[in-house]
């Protein structure tokens, strides 16, 4: 729940701020890296916090006078409506943060194990 | 184990990335395009807001800014310099891409934006020397610093507003092709007014009428191929004096025969490229006031190719439309005056047949020498490939824009060389800053003097009462026929060496008729001393416009848009009832009868519900294509065909010329014939296309207009739009071209104008100022024009103010 809120605001404050997409990745992986036990929490948290930001985003520009636009990018993009215009957009957060904690995760599981040893 | 999942994981994730951070063939980089915070969620209406005031560094006073309900911005500034800065300023907040886009297309530079695809294009439009041309032009224009300010003004406007740019508010297509705008230079402003010469000038038919003549003989092409067509009425009326000594243009070339035949009509301009503009009397208004009403005919696209603008100094007041890449106005009006352009037609581009020695092509013959080429290498950048370097020479007598692979029999190779008045230096600015401060016909034809390309029917109106229509432009004196075929550059014969003197260029003012007109007719009868072209276009909407004009009276502003929106078809008028007594009725099915019987009783107006007018339009074009096709059929492509009013007078006059008959067939066809087989395949052609008679065959429905985006991206243009008219018809609305902007001008004082563009201020797509007009204008509606005599005018609930002030 944490990593969900965390990754939330996070990215949201740095994408208001500066604008790239990339932050979907480099929050998550950030926190996927310092995620100690729970893989479900570096992948699924982290991808659920920028699938609820991205998806909530969407709707609020799009109710905020994104009316016109929405239309002609769902002909654009051959979507078949503005709703699944903004599940495209939070689904795609979702998939690419989840990757993003989830390798964060594993290098860390990879780095820690490898300094144990040595 | 951990080691390669890890690295599977992470390896993944960093071509995710790469996947969706740059486009993928023509998908955009969906990581960036679909991010709400910065792609294409942001590009919403929240952009049309209208700020109260702006802080705009660089301005040297305060400007103030009305705009109206339809997003027009109407600019009072204090000075010269701060006027055209907030027009640069203002239009790059509606425009930024398309001024950009239209500029790197005029430049040779979209290779930069799409990739390989386009590095042909660049390379053809580069040999053509838009570039050079603009170039040369720049260097003219800062020789003047009234224009170099204004220039530099509006550019120093258009920066100001990139700089005010984040990846949120970039135009949606920057994001959709994943690039970012670059630094506004006073040369992309020229290259746009090179690219609009282009568009205007640059057809041309040298070749096929070269390769016609080779085959068909000298007398053919005199026939069918004649400057003055038949029934036009001339821009100058026929019975106009000239009243003064006429230079001597030198011999005609002697008839040359091109041994390097090459297929020049590779993305020619459209060949409808024309216009509609006429001037009323204040003795044939109902105000006793003149009129004036202009409606170019342009490749219809969204964004709009105008942007509409009011610009306000205490020195100018000016309204119309504007290019969006161009300072000042180019259509409109002001206090005192109103002009409107048609396309001159007269001939400005010569193609010349160049031999060069060796395949290195710096030399070429000329007057039994050989003398070296100018070689320009032009660099083409190339997104995600390397760059293009394309060397090509530059002749006397201009770029050689292509080059044979195969030498002549004696080993030299050739060339197409290509003299275009656009290459010359000009400073057409300062001409259209000087229409747009003129206050009366002697000022107005003074700016025009420097008006070289493209050439253009400049008609005019104004308030003291005068009206007037000027053949406008630099044009080579030529002898008859010069330029109509491709000529030889071993000589001097075909060079351009003196001018048509301007105060010799044809023109009329306040002629007994009490109107000028233009619809891109001949401009002059055979009275007229020079030789200036043959390509003009027939005769049907100039007539048109002439009958209309000559039976009104006491004219107000519904008569001038009816006329503008005037579908009346002449050329079926003329045709139809002769075409119709040809047919066998015996031989035609029930199905077919009946669509004959709703031609014979067809009116002749091509409105949008005509199912007739879609069935003739289309019977005619069989019939040209049955007569000419195979006769044309020359060196693996048919040529040029006659015009429309040639083929009818061929018709109305000869019912038995060997032309009919189709060579393809057996049968010999005489006219009878070949009417009564293009209309039976006509028919059988639309049923199979459209299904039974009905309501896919009206004119509106089977053809009607498609408004395209620049990038023809679907989705972002409005396709399907209920329309009529068509060629040779004064609304002359097509499948992706027609009236570009409609306007009618009393100059009262203080004028009142109304107009409209199919499309909108806006050139954002999410915005609904982008197409905001498209209906109004399908349905021939206008809109009132609102020229304020000054910033406290009575602002009304429609009027909202900006203030644009230098926060530094």
């Amino acid at each position: 729940m944490i990593t969900i809120f965390l990754t939330l605001i996070l990215v949201f404050v740095l994408q208001l701020l500066f604008y790239s997409w990339w932050w979907i990745i480099l929050v998550p992986l950030l926190l996927g890296f310092m995620e100690k036990d729970s893989v479900a929490r570096a992948a699924l948290g982290t991808g659920l916090g920028v699938f609820i930001l991205w998806t909530g985003m969407g709707l609020y520009q799009w109710i905020q006078g994104g009316q016109v636009i929405v239309r002609r990018i769902t002909e654009v993009m051959g979507v078949g409506s503005g709703g699944m215009l903004v599940l495209i957009t939070g689904v795609l957060g979702l998939l690419v943060a989840a990757l993003a904690g989830y390798a964060g995760f594993s290098l860390r599981k990879l780095l820690i194990k490898e300094y144990q040893i040595s | 184990m951990r080691l390669f999942k890890t690295i599977l994981t992470v390896g993944a994730l960093v071509l995710i990335f790469l996947l969706l951070n740059d486009n993928q063939g023509s998908i955009p980089p969906l990581g960036k395009f679909l991010n709400p915070f910065a792609g294409f969620w942001q590009n919403n209406a929240s952009l049309d807001q209208i700020d109260e005031v702006l802080d705009v560094p660089g301005l040297r006073s305060a400007v103030k800014v009305v705009w109206d309900e339809r997003q027009v911005p109407h600019i009072f500034a204090e000075n010269t310099y701060d006027v055209y800065f907030a027009q640069g300023f203002l239009t790059a907040r509606h425009r930024l891409w398309q001024m950009e886009f239209q500029t790197q297309v005029a430049a040779g530079r979209v290779s930069e934006i799409i990739g390989a695809k386009a590095v042909e294009f660049d390379r053809r439009q580069r040999r053509r020397g838009l570039l050079m041309a603009a170039e040369k032009t720049i260097n003219n224009m800062n020789e003047d610093s009234q224009t170099q300010l204004i220039l530099q003004a509006y550019a120093n406007g258009v920066n100001t507003w990139i700089e005010t740019l984040t990846p949120a508010t970039l135009p949606l297509e920057y994001k959709l092709l994943n690039y970012q705008p670059e630094t506004w230079t006073t040369l992309k402003t020229v290259l746009l007014l090179k690219f609009m010469a282009w568009d205007l000038t640059g057809r041309n038919s040298e070749m096929d009428l070269s390769i016609i003549r080779s085959a068909l003989g000298a007398q053919f092409v005199k026939r069918f191929y004649p400057a003055d067509t038949p029934w036009t009425d001339p821009v100058i009326p026929a019975a106009k004096p000239w009243r003064f000594d006429p230079l001597t243009p030198g011999t005609p070339p002697p008839a040359f025969e091109p041994q390097f035949i090459r297929d020049l009509a590779t993305d020619q301009p459209d060949r409808d490229n024309g216009s509609n503009n006429w001037a009323v009397a204040g003795k044939k208004t109902e105000t006793g006031l003149p009129i004036l009403s202009n409606d170019p005919h342009l490749g219809l696209k969204l964004p709009s190719i105008w942007y509409e603008v009011q610009l306000h100094t205490p020195q100018m007041n000016v309204y119309g439309v504007s290019l969006p890449g161009a300072p000042a106005v180019v259509i409109g009006f002001n206090r005192d005056v109103a002009w409107g352009l048609t396309n001159a037609g007269s001939d400005v581009l010569d193609w010349f047949e160049v031999e060069f020695k060796d395949k290195s092509y710096t030399e070429y013959q000329y007057q039994d020498t050989w003398i070296p080429a100018d070689m320009r290498v032009e660099e083409i950048q190339v997104r995600g490939a390397p760059a293009v370097l394309d060397t090509f020479p530059v002749t006397r007598f201009g770029p050689v824009v292509t080059i044979g692979e195969q030498a002549l029999d004696n080993g030299h190779p050739v060339g197409l060389a290509m003299r275009w008045i656009a290459h010359e230096p000009s400073n057409e600015m300062a001409a259209i800053r000087g229409l747009n401060l003129a206050t009366d016909m002697a000022s107005f034809f003074k700016a025009l003097d420097q008006f070289q390309a493209p050439g253009q029917n400049f008609a005019f109106a104004a308030r003291d009462g005068d009206i007037a229509i000027r053949h406008n432009g630099k044009f080579p004196l030529r002898a008859e026929d010069q330029g109509k075929f491709v000529q030889s550059g071993r000589d001097t014969t075909g060079e351009w060496r003196q001018w048509i003197p301007q105060e010799q260029l044809p023109v009329i003012s306040n002629p007994w008729r009490g109107f000028v007109s233009s619809a891109n007719q001949n401009p002059v009868a055979k009275s007229y001393p020079y030789y200036m072209g043959w390509e003009y276009d027939d005769y049907e909407r100039g007539s048109r416009i002439n009958d209309r004009l000559a039976a009104m009276d006491q004219i107000g502003f519904k008569d001038m848009e009816d006329l503008q929106m005037d579908t009346f078809n002449k050329q079926a008028e003329l045709m139809l009832p002769f075409l119709l007594k040809q047919l066998d009725h015996q031989a035609l099915s029930p199905d077919q009868l009946q669509i004959v019987t709703e031609l014979e009783h067809w009116d002749h107006w091509s409105k949008a519900h005509s199912k007739p007018a879609w069935v003739y339009k289309q019977w005619w074009l069989k019939l040209e294509t049955a007569i000419w096709a195979d006769d044309l059929d020359l060196l693996g492509a048919v040529r040029k065909m006659p015009s429309r009013s040639v083929t009818a007078q061929l018709l109305l006059q000869e019912p038995s010329v060997a032309y009919y008959d189709d060579q393809q067939t057996p049968a010999v066809e005489d006219r009878q014939a070949i009417i009564n087989r293009s209309l039976v395949e006509t028919i059988t052609d639309l049923e199979q296309k459209l299904g039974p008679y009905g309501a896919a065959w009206e004119l509106g429905r089977a053809r009607g207009t498609d408004i395209n985006h620049l990038l023809s991206v679907k989705g972002l243009g409005r396709p399907g739009l209920m329309t009529g008219g068509g060629s040779g018809i004064v609304n002359a609305c097509k499948q992706n071209h027609g009236p570009s902007w409609r306007m009618v001008v009393e100059l009262g004082d203080p004028p009142r104008a109304r107009g409209i563009f199919p499309g909108g201020q806006s050139g954002n797509p999410g915005s609904s100022y982008y197409d905001n007009a498209v209906d109004d204008w399908v349905a021939g509606n206008y809109y009132d024009l609102n020229f304020l005599m000054s910033v406290d005018s009575v602002m009304d609930s429609t009027l909202t103010l900006t203030t644009l002030r230098n926060s530094q």
